[in-house]
């Protein structure tokens, strides 16, 4: 371990901390200003999976776009393994709601867009990429386009640019957000079983229960907009997870637990 | 999915081929015999109206006349063209990146745009004197406008969130414009194209009608002077031929530019 912390690779190798102090976002000024997020204090430990988990509107996306410094903060600071944001970081991968790959590239080449910009080695990354596509179960839709594959197989290419170039953070938006539920609870546990593998600190952006509960070690519960983390659970679910999660009375209670915080707070208005 | 998509391609590019082919050349090939006939049978005078074998036989007949006339046009009609490409593609680029340019240099451009350009023909002509030059010019100006405006929409396509993706990764702002921006505006360009062309085609006709001495529009004008109806009639064939072979150009140049656009759906 020690050996490999000296290499390049091994900062790849690790997952990224991520601290944030009193981080807050504010669109426009004035009188049309748009008080989004905040404020919240963050901390993701290296290598940790961390879900936000909040209603619609609660600035979840904001934060993820903050944390990414491609988005100022308003007030506040974030730092990213220790040095503080002034830049967009380029250690990461993104994956959106929206596949948000290019129609007019096939799937390993929306992929290796990584290797071209990022002017890294085409072998291995090409190497890399087909052993994604393998674990995400895309081989064979290599020279396929966006457009001849499936919803679930999009966003597995999504996910597949995202760790290509062996980032220390993965930031996820919804990811899952657009796909019916068994494509979402077996793309929830091939993700799962990657980041078991790889140990990237991921921060997850749902407004999904099962999938929080489903994947974190952490979940972040966040009010209505501007949202501030209102719960945090820790949780203690064994790895890998099953698919369904149910089988452990542990998760009823952390359901429970969401539930009601969102009931307090106004989130869900039932008669 | 992966079971229906193979076999696929080969059955589907026949079928396109067919499709894009053969049956519009049976369809034209009826028309013109049904022409034949009906004129023949009713003993219409060729002064009035030619048969299809007269004015066919007569491109062949004069072919060294009227292949020069329809050299002439189609280089008038490729460097106006290709300039109208050359000028309108970064321009749209520039008035989409820069506000000042859009509100200030569009409008005035779309105004422009609104004139018949043909109209502009006599002014050109007292500036640059009969020539090839009006030619040229007038198709630049039919072309222009369509390609600009395809253009544009092309390039404002990207979903800003995709520049998102591309920072995160470090690119430089050419890495975004050549990786993303070029190719995603590309169906938008290739679209504005053919239809600056079909207008293009017409454009130079025209132009060659007022102020030439030399292509197909020449050629009809003074065939028109000599009552000549069969050669008016040649000359017609002639620019659909010039188009259709342009429109041909422009699509191999697509498949070979835009390979994604070519897979089967």
């Amino acid at each position: 371990m020690s050996k490999a912390e000296s290499g390049p690779q091994s900062k790849q190798a690790r997952g990224a901390s991520i601290t944030g102090r009193g981080v807050t976002k504010v669109f426009g000024s004035g009188p049309g200003a748009h008080h989004a997020l905040g404020p919240i204090d963050l901390a993701v430990a290296e290598g940790e999976f961390v879900s936000l988990i909040g209603p619609s509107g609660c600035g979840k996306s904001t934060a993820m776009l903050l944390v990414a410094g491609l988005e100022p903060v308003t007030e506040g600071s974030i730092e990213v393994d220790g040095k503080a944001l002034t830049a967009p970081i380029t250690e990461v991968g993104i994956v959106f709601q929206d596949h948000l790959l290019l129609e007019f590239r096939t799937a390993i080449d929306n992929v290796m867009l990584q290797q071209q910009i990022r002017r890294l080695d085409k072998r291995q990354l090409r190497a890399r990429a087909d052993e994604l596509f393998g674990k995400l179960g895309l081989t064979g839709a290599e020279r396929r386009y966006p457009w001849q594959l499936s919803g679930g197989m999009r966003q597995r290419v999504s996910i597949a640019r995202a760790l290509v170039h062996e980032p220390s953070m993965l930031l996820m938006d919804e990811p899952f957000g657009a796909l019916d539920a068994i494509t979402r609870t077996q793309i929830r546990h091939d993700l799962e079983m990657l980041w078991l593998e790889t140990r990237k600190t991921v921060l997850f952006i749902t407004h999904s229960i099962e999938e929080a509960v489903g994947l974190s070690d952490r979940v972040l519960v966040m009010s209505n907009g501007p949202g501030t983390i209102v719960d945090e659970i820790a949780i203690e679910l064994p790895r890998p997870r099953p698919a369904h999660l149910g089988d452990y009375p542990e998760f009823a209670h952390y359901a429970q637990r969401i539930y009601s915080t969102f009931e307090k707070l106004g989130v869900y208005r039932f008669k | 999915m992966a079971e229906a998509a193979t076999p696929m391609p080969r059955r589907a590019g026949e079928r396109r081929w067919l499709a894009a082919i053969l049956f519009p050349a049976l369809s034209v090939a009826l028309f013109l015999a049904a022409w034949e006939v009906l004129v023949s049978a009713l003993g219409v005078p060729l002064w009035l109206l030619p048969k299809p074998s007269d004015f066919l036989a007569r491109v062949v007949s004069d072919f060294a006349l009227i292949a020069g006339h329809a050299l002439a046009t189609s280089r008038t009609l490729l460097l106006g063209f290709l300039l109208g490409v050359a000028i309108a593609v970064p321009l749209s680029l520039a008035i989409v990146s820069v506000r000042a340019l859009e509100r200030g240099l569009f409008p005035v451009i779309v105004f422009l745009n609104i004139m018949p350009k043909t109209i502009i023909g006599p002014i050109i002509i007292v500036w640059f004197g009969i020539g090839p030059l009006v030619s040229v010019i007038i198709v630049f100006l039919m072309c222009f406008f369509p390609v600009l405006v395809d253009s544009m929409s092309g390039f404002r396509a990207v979903d800003p969130r995709l520049y998102y993706l591309t920072r995160s990764m470090g690119a430089s702002p050419l890495q975004t414009f050549r990786y993303v921006r070029v190719p995603a505006s590309m169906r938008y360009i290739f679209a504005g194209m053919k239809i600056g062309l079909v207008k293009a085609v017409e454009g130079v006709i025209i132009a060659e009608f007022i102020a030439s001495s030399a292509g197909i529009g020449y050629l009809i004008m003074q065939a028109s002077s000599f009552m000549d109806m069969t050669l008016m009639f040649s000359g017609l064939v002639v620019t659909a031929v010039i188009a259709l072979v342009f429109n041909a150009l422009l699509l191999g140049t697509e498949r070979l530019l835009m390979p994604w656009a070519n897979a089967e759906r």
